[in-house]
C-alpha cells in the first residue's frame, strides 16, 4: 500500500508518539503490544541505538524479521546479544540495567498507577471479579524496577480514573513525597504517558498527571473531557506533530504490512491486550 | 517438618519434604523414555500442584495437557508465570466436564495471549468464581521457582512493592535486616510435578532449550517430578558435545517423551511458529462458552482431545501444507538454518 495522504488512525498516532519519546542509546524493557510496535518504529526510524530487553529473556535483538507476536517468541531471540529466561531479565532490571520500562494497562490513575488485573471491588470481589484481566505479567516488575517508565494507554474516560479498581503496577502510589522510596521501590517511576490524544507527564511536586503535548485535532479541553480525573496543564503545553509520511510508510509497509497490530481501531478493543 | 512450616500454607511440597523426596530418589542415569500416557499416569495425581513450562504461547506443553485431560484429574493447583494455550486447554476441560477434570487453584502472573487477545476461558472461569486465584508478578513466580531450585524456603525480591498484588498473596513484606528498607519475601515453590516441552533431549533427560529458557530449568529443578516432552531425542554423545548448552540436567527429569509438534499450536523455536488461525478459532469457541454456549468448545474437545488416542491424532487434523507454513515462518526467524 502506498501512502498518498497523511490520514492516520489514532493507533498509528500512539505508536508514532511512543517511538518519538524513546531516547536513543538507552536500554528499554519492552512490554507486549503497543510498546513493542513503538519500539520497533523507534529503532528503524531514528533511534538505532535503542537496546530492547524482553521479559522472556532476550537482550538487544535487531527485530528485523517482522514484529514479534509475543515478548517471548522466536523473533525476540533471533540474533539477540543474550538470551536466558525470565529470572535473568528481571534480575538485570532489579540491578539497574534497564533505563526505561515501556508498558500498558487497562486503567490508570492520576499518579500513574496501572491496573491490568481486574474490574470490580478489591479485595471483596477478587475471587469473582466483574471482569477479569490477564494479570500483571512482568508489568508490575517493570514499573517497580526500571529506572523510569513510559506508559501507553488508549485515551478513554472510563480508563482514566481518580481511583482505579486494583493497583497492579505501581506508579507514584498515593502521590505523597517519597512514596515510592518509602515503599521500597527502586526506580523513579512514571516519566510519560502516551495516549491516543496527548503526551502527558507528571508534576514534580504533586506527582499528578499533566498535559505536555496535544495531538492534532485535540485541545486541553477535549483531552480533559476524555479523562475521569482532573488533569494539570503544563504552562508550556504545545502541539505534538502528527505522524510524518516517513513514519506512516515505515509502519504500513515495513513494520506491520498486514495491519495485524496497528490497523485495528482502538474502539474495538473492549479490554486491551497490550501489556 | 518444623512447626513454622506447618503454619504456613504450602501448596506443593514443603521445603523439607522436597529435600527429603529428592534425597530418597533414584538419580541414576537411566533410560527414562516413556509414552505420554504412562508418564502422566505415573507421575501426576489428584490434588497435585502442577507447574507449567513455557511462556505465554511459547513452548507450552500442549501435548502433556491433552494427555492430562484425557486421563482426568481432580483439584489440581496450576503454577506458572505467564500462561497461554496450555492453561486454556486445561481450564476449558474443567468448564466442560468438571466431574472429569478440575482445577482448584492457580498461582500465576498472567493468563492471556498477548497479540492474540485475552483468554475468554479465563474470564469465564474467574468471573464465575470457579478457581481460587493467587496473582503474582512474572518475576515473583519465576523467583519462587528459582528459590525451589536453590533449595531455599523463600527468596527476597524488590518488586512489586506498593502493589495490590501483595495484599492477596502469601508474600511477606519485611524491613531488610541490612538496610532497614522494605523488601518482599517470596515463598519458594516446590510443585509436585512439572510439565515442560523442549526442543531436544537425550534418553536420560538432558535437555537443550532454544530461544527463551522461560523458567523451565527452575521449574524442573524445583518440582518433585518432571515430565519432559521433546521435538527430538538425540543420542547422549550428541547432546553432551556442548555440555553448557544443556539447560536441564538429566537427574532433574523423570520421564522423556518424544512428541513432535508437542507445543503446537504455540511457538517452538527452530521447529514451528504460531498457528495464529487455530489459536483464534479456539478463542472464538471460548468466547461462545463465556456467552453461555458451550457446544462449539465441547465439539472441539470431542474431536481433538477426548476422541483422540494420542497427540498424533490432534496433529493429523492439520494439513501438511499448514504445518509447513509454520515451519517455514520459523525458518525465517531462525537464520542459522540457512
Amino acid at each position: 500500500m502506498l501512502v498518498t495522504s497523511i490520514e492516520y488512525t489514532s493507533q498509528e498516532m500512539i505508536v508514532v508518539a511512543g517511538a518519538r519519546i524513546l531516547e536513543d542509546n538507552k536500554v528499554v524493557f519492552v512490554g507486549t503490544g503497543l510498546p513493542m510496535i513503538a519500539t520497533v518504529l523507534a529503532i528503524r526510524h531514528r533511534a538505532h541505538g535503542i537496546i530492547p530487553v524482553f521479559e522472556a529473556g532476550a537482550v538487544g535483538p535487531p527485530l528485523e524479521g517482522g514484529l514479534p507476536f509475543s515478548v517471548g517468541d522466536s523473533r525476540t531471540a533471533s540474533r539477540a546479544s543474550f538470551v536466558r529466561g525470565l529470572n535473568a531479565a528481571f534480575e538485570m532490571t532489579q540491578r539497574g540495567f534497564c533505563d526505561y520500562g515501556f508498558v500498558g494497562g487497562a486503567e490508570i490513575d492520576p499518579y500513574g498507577n496501572l491496573n491490568s488485573t481486574m474490574m470490580g471491588k478489591f479485595p471483596e470481589e477478587y475471587q469473582k471479579p466483574k471482569a477479569r484481566l490477564p494479570g500483571s505479567g512482568g508489568a508490575s516488575d517493570m514499573a517497580s524496577s526500571c529506572e523510569r517508565t513510559i506508559l501507553i494507554m488508549p485515551h478513554e474516560r472510563r480508563r482514566f480514573n481518580e481511583k482505579i479498581n486494583y493497583v497492579t503496577s505501581p506508579g507514584y502510589l498515593d502521590g505523597s513525597p517519597g512514596a515510592r522510596e518509602r515503599a521500597g521501590l527502586l526506580g523513579q517511576g512514571p516519566h510519560r504517558v502516551i495516549t491516543t490524544k496527548a503526551v502527558l507527564g507528571f508534576d514534580d511536586e504533586t506527582r499528578r498527571m499533566k498535559i505536555l503535548h496535544t495531538y492534532a485535532g485535540e485541545t486541553v479541553e477535549s483531552i480533559q473531557e476524555s479523562t475521569g480525573f482532573e488533569l494539570l496543564v503544563d504552562p508550556d503545553v504545545s502541539p505534538f506533530d502528527p505522524p510524518t509520511i516517513e513514519e506512516l510508510t515505515l509502519i504500513r509497509e515495513e513494520i506491520d504490512p498486514l495491519g495485524f497490530f496497528v490497523k485495528k481501531p482502538v474502539k474495538e478493543k473492549v479490554l486491551p491486550n497490550q501489556f | 517438618m518444623s512447626s513454622n512450616e506447618e503454619q504456613f500454607f504450602w501448596t506443593g511440597l514443603t521445603p523439607d519434604a522436597a529435600r527429603k523426596a529428592l534425597v530418597n530418589k533414584d538419580k541414576s542415569k537411566r533410560d527414562k523414555r516413556s509414552s505420554l500416557k504412562d508418564a502422566v499416569n505415573r507421575f501426576i495425581k489428584d490434588g497435585d500442584n502442577v507447574a507449567i513450562g513455557g511462556f505465554v504461547d511459547n513452548r507450552q506443553p500442549v501435548a502433556a495437557t491433552f494427555e492430562m485431560i484425557r486421563h482426568g484429574f481432580k483439584d489440581l493447583t496450576l503454577s506458572y508465570q505467564s500462561g497461554g494455550m496450555a492453561i486454556d486447554y486445561l481450564a476449558g476441560a474443567m468448564a466442560l466436564r468438571p466431574d472429569h477434570f478440575s482445577i482448584k487453584r492457580m498461582e500465576f502472573a498472567y493468563w492471556a495471549h498477548e497479540s492474540f487477545g485475552l483468554s475468554p476461558i479465563f474470564r469465564y472461569i474467574a468471573e464465575n468464581g470457579m478457581v481460587e486465584l493467587e496473582d503474582w508478578s512474572n518475576y515473583n513466580m519465576s523467583a519462587r521457582f528459582k528459590a525451589g531450585a536453590m533449595g531455599l524456603t523463600f527468596i527476597p525480591c524488590r518488586s512489586p512493592l506498593g502493589s495490590d498484588i501483595l495484599k492477596k498473596c502469601r508474600a511477606k513484606v519485611m524491613d531488610c535486616p541490612f538496610t532497614g528498607r522494605p523488601i518482599i519475601l517470596l515463598p519458594a515453590s516446590y510443585p509436585n510435578v512439572a510439565i515442560i516441552h523442549v526442543q531436544t533431549a537425550d534418553m536420560f533427560g538432558n535437555c537443550v532449550i532454544n530461544g527463551t529458557d522461560a523458567t523451565c530449568q527452575e521449574i524442573a529443578m524445583a518440582a518433585d517430578y518432571t515430565i519432559v516432552t521433546c521435538e527430538r531425542i538425540v543420542p547422549h554423545r550428541v547432546i553432551t558435545r556442548r555440555p553448557k548448552e544443556i539447560g536441564i540436567p538429566f537427574f532433574a527429569v523423570d520421564a522423556v517423551v518424544h512428541v513432535p509438534f508437542g507445543a503446537y499450536p504455540t511457538n517452538c523455536r527452530r521447529y514451528y511458529y504460531f498457528n495464529k488461525e487455530h489459536i483464534a478459532t479456539f478463542h472464538a469457541l471460548g468466547t461462545r462458552l463465556r456467552k453461555g454456549d458451550p457446544k462449539g468448545l465441547a465439539a472441539y474437545y470431542d474431536d481433538y482431545i477426548f476422541g483422540a488416542k494420542g497427540f498424533e491424532d490432534f496433529i493429523d487434523h492439520f494439513p501438511v501444507r499448514k504445518l509447513l507454513e509454520e515451519y517455514q515462518s520459523e525458518m525465517q526467524n531462525f537464520e542459522r538454518m540457512v
